[in-house]
């Protein structure tokens, strides 16, 4: 698995052969506030790179995450569906959001030290 | 963020690490250890506010027959040491802020939303009312929960609900802004230190905007901006309850007029069986009747999404249709309150 890289909307993907995971930042979960609820895709969905793959509902207020390329959804964290705060709690581990096949590799995203700069 | 204001416990807020946000042009606390755990605490045990933003104004009780001109709710009537809720009507019988009263053998204290504390002094001048602006010489904690008034026992003289007090250093009231019993505490801003050592003493938890929000949401209670504005009249707000003045206060004809037709606006809460929340500006339909979503949020007690819908006219059934960004969702109508 490759180290996480992230997307200027606040999405981390990591990846693993031709297989994605995606989740959202620590500092995204702590602009959403507690998060309570989760819509996840179907598996077997398709995704063009920044579609809308995703809907987090906090306290505060709803957020989207986007597809970072074009893929295939092949599975999906049903843990959100009874703990969505796990997103808050662990973000880049247990809160993961989907794992999703590659159709077109598109490994652009900014390392841990250049999203930092980019957030603060 | 520099031009904001701040109140006598920024810096408490500074070394709590809370998340801060603008509001109303002060800059103040959104969340200490998150909201849920917030609105938990002051549902099961005790948690306190900085309300400091909010407009205090002293009125000496000769201008209590001004004031009852411009407020649906009857203010000469009420008893000193008494407390109440009311709301300055504009001509056109809309809401032009809702607010607090407390009243005093020689004076008042109204208390206003933050967002609208110009607005109302600027509307107290233009009527020739005598005040004094008490705001930024004074702090304001309201201290919420089941546990409070047992904890608040050592400090205070507890008043009966509705009702005020007051003692050297405090003036408090007990009106329950969160739809929790508690005390809402005004001390001048050198007390900050000895309210604080007070409340850390007790455990009582600090908790910010973000709580305040979701706790008044689910105790059915409107907020200014939202469920009541200047194009939104108390009847519409389902506030009739507050409308007793029987001063030919402003905005009195359409008040009576509503009434007494039936034909204007209607405010009604909602519950909805789905994961996504139904935020402000939503677009709602029953049957023919339009309406838009005025707050909406998660009920960390109910486990649901609710709020508040305005809609055109009277609904003809409880069920709602909301246009949830495309998605098309079901909700209810519900006409008791949403916790009980």
């Amino acid at each position: 698995m490759t180290d996480k890289k992230y997307l200027e909307t606040h999405e981390w993907y990591s990846i693993n052969d031709n297989n994605i995971t995606v989740g959202i930042s620590d500092f995204a979960q702590g602009e959403l506030g507690d998060i309570v609820f989760v819509t996840l895709p179907n598996v077997g969905e398709e995704f063009n790179k920044g579609d809308s793959m995703i809907e987090i509902e906090a306290t505060k207020t709803v957020a989207e995450a986007y597809a970072p390329m074009d893929c295939v959804i092949t599975e999906i964290n049903l843990d959100l569906d009874s703990q969505p705060e796990i997103i808050n709690t662990d973000p880049c581990g247990t809160g993961w959001l989907v794992k999703a096949d590659i159709k077109n590799l598109d490994d652009t995203g900014m390392s841990y030290q250049e999203y930092e700069s980019f957030i603060s | 963020m520099n031009d904001l204001l701040t109140t006598s416990l920024y810096k408490f807020h500074q070394e709590q690490k809370a998340k801060m946000i603008e509001f109303a042009g002060w800059l103040m606390p959104f969340s200490y250890e998150g909201t849920i755990k917030e609105h938990n605490y002051v549902r099961t045990e005790s948690g306190f506010f900085d309300v400091s933003h909010m407009g205090r104004i002293y009125i000496e009780n000769n201008e209590i027959e001004n004031v009852n001109k411009l407020i649906c709710s009857d203010l000469i009537k009420l008893k000193s040491t008494k407390a109440m809720y009311s709301i300055f009507t504009n001509e056109e019988g809309n809401a032009l802020d809702d607010v607090i009263f407390w009243k005093f053998e020689t004076h008042i204290i109204l208390i206003c939303n933050a967002i609208n504390r110009d607005k109302i002094t600027t509307h107290l001048t233009n009527n020739e009312i005598s005040y004094k602006d008490i705001t930024f010489e004074t702090s304001l904690i309201a201290i919420q929960g089941p546990q409070s008034i047992e904890l608040l026992k050592t400090l205070l003289e507890i008043p009966d609900k509705f009702s005020t007090k007051y003692n050297k250093t405090f003036t408090y009231a007990r009106t329950g802004y969160t739809g929790e019993d508690g005390l809402e505490i005004m001390y001048e801003n050198i007390h900050t230190d000895q309210v604080l050592k007070f409340l850390i003493e007790n455990n009582i938890k600090p908790c910010g905007l973000g709580s305040r929000d979701t706790l008044r949401l689910e105790a059915s209670l409107p907020l200014y901006g939202f469920e009541l504005t200047e194009k939104i009249s108390p009847v519409e707000a389902n506030l009739k309850w507050v409308i007793n003045n029987n001063d030919n206060y402003l905005g009195k004809n359409k008040i009576d007029e509503q009434i007494k037709s039936g034909e204007h606006k209607y405010l009604k809460k909602f519950i909805l069986e789905s994961k996504r929340i139904p935020r402000t500006g939503t677009e709602v339909k029953n049957n023919n009747v339009s309406g838009v979503v005025t707050s909406g949020n998660y009920s960390p007690i109910l486990e649901k999404s609710i709020g508040f819908v305005l809609l055109d006219s009277l609904p003809e059934s409880n069920l709602l249709e909301f246009d949830i960004r495309g998605n098309l969702l079901e909700g209810q109508i519900i006409n008791k309150r949403f916790l009980n």
